[in-house]
């Protein structure tokens, strides 16, 4: 009814436009980018659209009215220009798909393999023997002893964004969330995307929309994982792994993990609530799930697959790093996948930290049972420390940094007693008085203690010397206290009153240890069976007296000899052992010497008889415990 | 879902028996009645798989449906089979051969299997991709009347579905061209931008796998099935063969799983693995494989390792006609050859809807599988640990 002189409808002109960029008609539209060149050309195309768009929907309304030619050929039109959109879409997407730039990547500066030297092991390696058959790597002490230092440099690390307060170290652990966001596409092209999308959408070519979003954002997604050394690991694969290699990885994969969620994750949202907020119902989480839901997956499936290894004691610090870490990013994880699509990586996370909690008990009660079976059988020379003993307390001194944790994760008592009934191989825990209000890791941390005792009561056995055996029990048992008194957390899990116990108890075997050793030697000194009967002129037995202190020398000669080999490695307790042998052997001595030397000298030959001064068993004294080698003569103090 | 519900008043029926006998001195009589059972309700369930996969509407064999029944059963047996292993044994026997071997043997296969779960799972996603594509069909064709946009816009989405369902192991070049609207850019590579798609697209391909290079779902398999034996003669009753039953349900399992979904690297997966053909409860697993074995085997000449999915082949079929009208469509449309379209749009539709229902919850599946394997074999390594005998464990 109004054909005017202008034929060029606007209609027209739009579809003219759009055709002009149909890069299946010609060569030009095939080369360039709608979205790369003049800013009014993208107008124009916009609009174009938009014409095309509202004719259309027009004549759907009174489809009537016109003949289904036209209306094909703009359907035929609408759809060149949705794909012509769908890769200028593309398009602007791929030009910003760099990975994050490393200063986004707030923890990758990691010179991870820093300060590994597991050189010297201690003062006293004589590992090499004791090695055979243990089932703990008793070599572990210096390694857990830097775990920690690097446990408390951790504390310090990623200070930018998860507001570790300087202090109370773990604490810090339960600070909420730290979402980073950062912008990856800019937002001139953020206001191109959203044009586009808006357009598609309009057309109902929201699927091809999505599909196009996440395919690229996929890529990105995974060039970020790479960079920030993200592998793709099997469960197998992660079974197979060294110990230390995993130990390694895992301390990445906490980094890249925090990464992720806050940084990564959180932007991708952003950039998906950027584009198509508002454009449909839930568009944006639909484009978010379906860009990051493999890549979250595939995050979490490395700790599931730790998780799931095999457990031994070693591994209980890094599962709990990996717990923390987790722990403190559930809170973030729920908010970045608040989606309903997004559930099962919620679900999985929650179910991963439980499981990790899991293997964490599990691996408790695997190291308890590990203390009590520990087979070696070969006596420690010297009676020192047993590497057993450095290695649990190590170990449970690391266990108390982990208090705040394990406080949580550890709810059921030891089971002791229950568990082995009358079983003569276990010891048996009375949970006295003492014990009442201690929480279930407290009392873990005791019982440890205790089935260490137990275990090392029976290395004591192997000694054939029972002097040393009780020696080798008050060193070891001395060192429990003064490793449980050297940490705060440790002491207050254990308690005054256990503790008094266990002082109590090493302060036995050395009254032990004296008695076995120097009653004996100290008998040769007594009057009785010395004085003849009968006889005025002296009333000594020169020949018994004789005896005596040949037996007196041999003895002590010996016991010197021996217990010079001896080890007391705590200098404190070396002397005050060493002080006490003196306070009874030195008075012992100068009043046998007073009453009786007039009746060796007298004689013939009284070297042969009295061999030391008190002066020279004093200094003697002082040899003990010193650890000498056999082989060493021993020093002759001459005063 | 019944099976499941079955199978916890079937636990709490054995369990309760076991209780009552097991201070008894019929404690090995008790045991084999067990096992008998347990061979007649592996036999019962299988036998109602096979029944299924007869189904010709949709959901037999390898559908979606048919698969989740599957896990089921799976689930069911498994929580029977740790029923008889650990109810009521002396956790020392364990320790002891044949169970010494057995069951080391069985948890490294079991973890294996859970890799398998995990890349089949994963891999879901790809045919949820399937779906999306055809769902755009679906909606480019639903509309009428029907003109020459719609069908064009079918057609660029059934052509990346068949391009994605036609990749062969280890292509890639093919999704360049699926990346863009007129395959035309793929030819041009020396443009920047046309390097930029070029290596985008090929990301894309390792992006669709989920485990290490190298991993490979059918070597999985066929590790899972190397040490699998049929005990034999004092070991052939109680405890070493429901080991071996559950050890062949997994294998059998997962290989279906693999076989029906596109996971990482199934070349050279197995068509067959040894079952005794004497071993009644096997019947129907027997049956089973062979038919999944026939159909892996016309595929693989096809050369179309989508996967066996009864949903995925019904995409494909439908997606093929789909193709071949839009090649030939002309405006305007012939009434017929319209209706009978109209019939396959609908019929992909419903497909579509199909797995827009079943893949989220079969993904959940495989996830319950998963975490089902990994408890037990918790418990049996904390079973072990009580007992104090840890042997140098390779679990």
């Amino acid at each position: 009814m109004e054909p005017p002189e202008d034929k060029r409808t606007p209609l027209d002109e739009a579809e003219g436009i759009i055709l002009r960029w149909d890069s299946t008609a010609s060569e030009e539209a095939r080369e360039k980018m709608i979205f790369d060149s003049d800013r009014n050309e993208v107008d124009r195309y916009l609009q174009a659209v938009d014409e095309i768009q509202r004719s259309l929907s027009s004549t759907t309304i009174n489809s009537e009215s016109s003949s289904n030619s036209d209306e094909s050929g703009l359907n035929s039109t609408i759809r060149i220009a949705m794909a012509r959109l769908e890769d200028e879409f593309r398009n602007i997407l791929l030009s910003h798909t760099a990975p994050l730039e490393a200063e986004s990547m707030s923890f990758s500066s990691d010179p991870s393999s820093s300060t590994h030297s597991h050189g010297q092991i201690d003062d006293h390696e004589d590992e090499g023997e004791h090695d055979q058959g243990l089932k703990l790597d008793l070599n572990m002490s210096l390694k857990l002893a830097e775990q920690r230092e690097e446990r408390e440099e951790g504390e310090g690390e990623g200070g930018d964004s998860v507001a570790d307060g300087a202090g109370s170290s773990r604490s810090s652990y339960r600070t909420t969330s730290s979402i980073r966001e950062i912008d990856l596409v800019p937002s001139d092209a953020i206001y191109d995307l959203r044009s586009i999308a808006e357009r598609m959408i309009a057309a109902g070519y929201l699927r091809e929309c999505i599909q196009v979003y996440g395919s690229v954002r996929k890529s990105a997604v995974d060039a970020s994982f790479r960079r920030l050394g993200i592998e793709k690991l099997s469960i197998g694969d992660v079974q197979r792994l060294e110990w230390d290699q995993l130990e390694a990885k895992i301390r990445r994969w906490i980094r890249a993990a925090k990464v992720c969620v806050r940084v990564l994750f959180a932007s991708e949202k952003k950039l998906c609530e950027q584009i198509f907020e508002n454009l449909g119902t839930d568009i944006d989480d639909a484009c978010f799930v379906e860009t990051v839901k493999g890549p979250a997956i595939q995050l979490f499936n490395l700790f599931e697959a730790i998780s799931i290894s095999r457990r031994s004691p070693e591994k209980l610090f890094k599962i709990l790093d990996l717990h923390d870490a987790l722990m403190v990013l559930i809170p973030d994880i729920d908010v970045v996948f608040e989606a309903k699509t997004a559930e099962s990586i919620r679900i999985q996370a929650a179910e991963i930290l439980s499981r990790l909690a899991e293997a964490a008990r599990g691996i408790l009660s695997e190291f308890e049972n590990a203390v009590l079976r520990e087979p070696s059988r070969v006596p420690v020379p010297g009676g020192t420390i047993h590497p057993l003993t450095r290695y649990v307390m190590n170990y449970i001194s690391l266990i108390s940094d982990y208090k705040q944790t394990l406080i949580e994760l550890i709810v059921s008592k030891p089971s002791s007693g229950t568990r082995y009934g009358s079983d003569p191989t276990t010891p048996d825990m009375e949970f006295a008085d003492e014990l009442e209000g201690k929480t279930p890791l407290a009392l873990h941390l005791i019982w440890v203690i205790v089935i260490l005792q137990f275990n090392l009561e029976g290395k004591s056995k192997h000694y054939k010397d029972t002097s040393l055996a009780h020696l080798f029990m008050m060193n070891n048992v001395h060192y429990i206290v003064q490793k449980v008194k050297g940490s705060p957390e440790l002491r207050e899990m254990i308690g005054d009153d256990y503790l008094k116990k266990l002082t109590g108890k090493f302060r036995q075997a050395a009254t032990n240890y004296q008695r076995a050793t120097w009653v004996r030697v100290l008998y040769c000194l007594r009057d009785e069976g010395l004085h003849v009967s009968g006889s005025f002129s002296s009333g000594v037995s020169k020949s018994a007296l004789r005896e005596r202190f040949k037996s007196f020398n041999a003895m002590f000669e010996d016991v010197h000899r021996n217990q010079a080999q001896w080890l007391v490695p705590d200098a404190q307790l070396r002397e005050e052992l060493r002080i006490s042998i003196s306070e009874k052997l030195l008075p012992a001595y100068r009043s046998f010497l007073g009453r009786f030397r007039t009746h060796i000298e007298s004689g013939k030959h009284p070297e042969n008889y009295i061999k030391y001064s008190v002066d020279d068993l004093e200094t003697a004294v002082l040899d003990f415990f010193e650890g000498y080698p056999v082989s060493q003569h021993i020093r002759r103090r001459s005063s | 879902m019944p099976a499941t519900d079955n199978q916890g008043s079937f636990l709490n029926r054995i369990s309760i028996r076991r209780n009552q006998v097991v201070s008894m001195d019929g404690n090995h009589e008790q045991e084999l009645e067990d096992l008998e059972l347990f061979q007649k309700h592996v036999a019962d369930r299988f036998a109602d798989l096979l029944s299924q996969s007869e189904d010709t509407l949709g959901d037999g064999l390898l559908s979606i449906s048919w698969l989740r029944k599957l896990l089921d059963v799976f689930l069911c047996c498994e929580a029977e089979y740790k029923a008889i292993l650990l109810l009521g044994r002396d956790p020392s026997q364990i320790s002891k051969p044949p169970l010494d071997k057995l069951v080391p043997e069985f948890h490294d296969r079991v973890v294996k299997a859970l890799d398998v779960c995990n890349a089949v799972s994963h891999a879901v996603e790809t045919v949820r991709n399937y779906q999306k594509l055809a769902e755009i069909a679906v909606a480019a064709l639903e509309q009428r009347p029907i003109g020459d946009g719609q069908v064009r816009r079918a057609k660029k989405a059934l052509n990346s579905l068949m391009i994605l369902l036609e990749e062969k192991e280890g292509s890639n070049h093919k999704w360049t061209e699926r990346a863009w609207s007129f395959g035309r850019r793929s030819t041009n590579a020396t443009t920047s931008s046309g390097k930029d798609r070029a290596t985008s697209a090929s990301q894309f391909r390792s992006l669709s796998w989920s485990m290490s290079r190298g991993w490979s779902a059918a070597k999985q398999i066929q590790a899972m099935s190397s040490n699998l034996v049929a005990p034999r003669g004092g070991e052939s009753s109680s405890p070493a063969l429901p080991v071996y039953i559950m050890s062949t349900i997994t294998v059998f399992v997962m290989w279906a799983l693999v076989a029906a979904i596109p996971c990482q690297e199934r070349n050279g997966l197995l068509t067959h693995f040894p079952v005794s053909k004497q071993l009644g409860w096997a019947q129907s697993i027997i049956a089973l494989q062979e038919k999944i074995a026939e159909e892996w085997k016309k595929k693989k000449e096809k050369n179309r390792l989508a996967g066996l999915l009864e949903e995925t082949q019904r995409i494909e079929r439908l997606g093929l006609s789909l193709i071949e009208f839009a090649d030939s469509f002309q405006f305007p449309p012939d009434a017929d050859r319209l209706d009978e379209v109209a019939v396959h749009v609908a019929e992909l539709g419903e497909t579509c809807k199909k797995m827009e229902k079943g893949l989220v919850p079969l993904q959940q599946q495989i996830r319950e599988v998963f975490h089902r394997i990994v408890r037990s074999r918790t418990e049996v390594l904390d079973l072990l640990d009580q007992g104090g005998k840890v042997t140098a464990s390779t679990m």
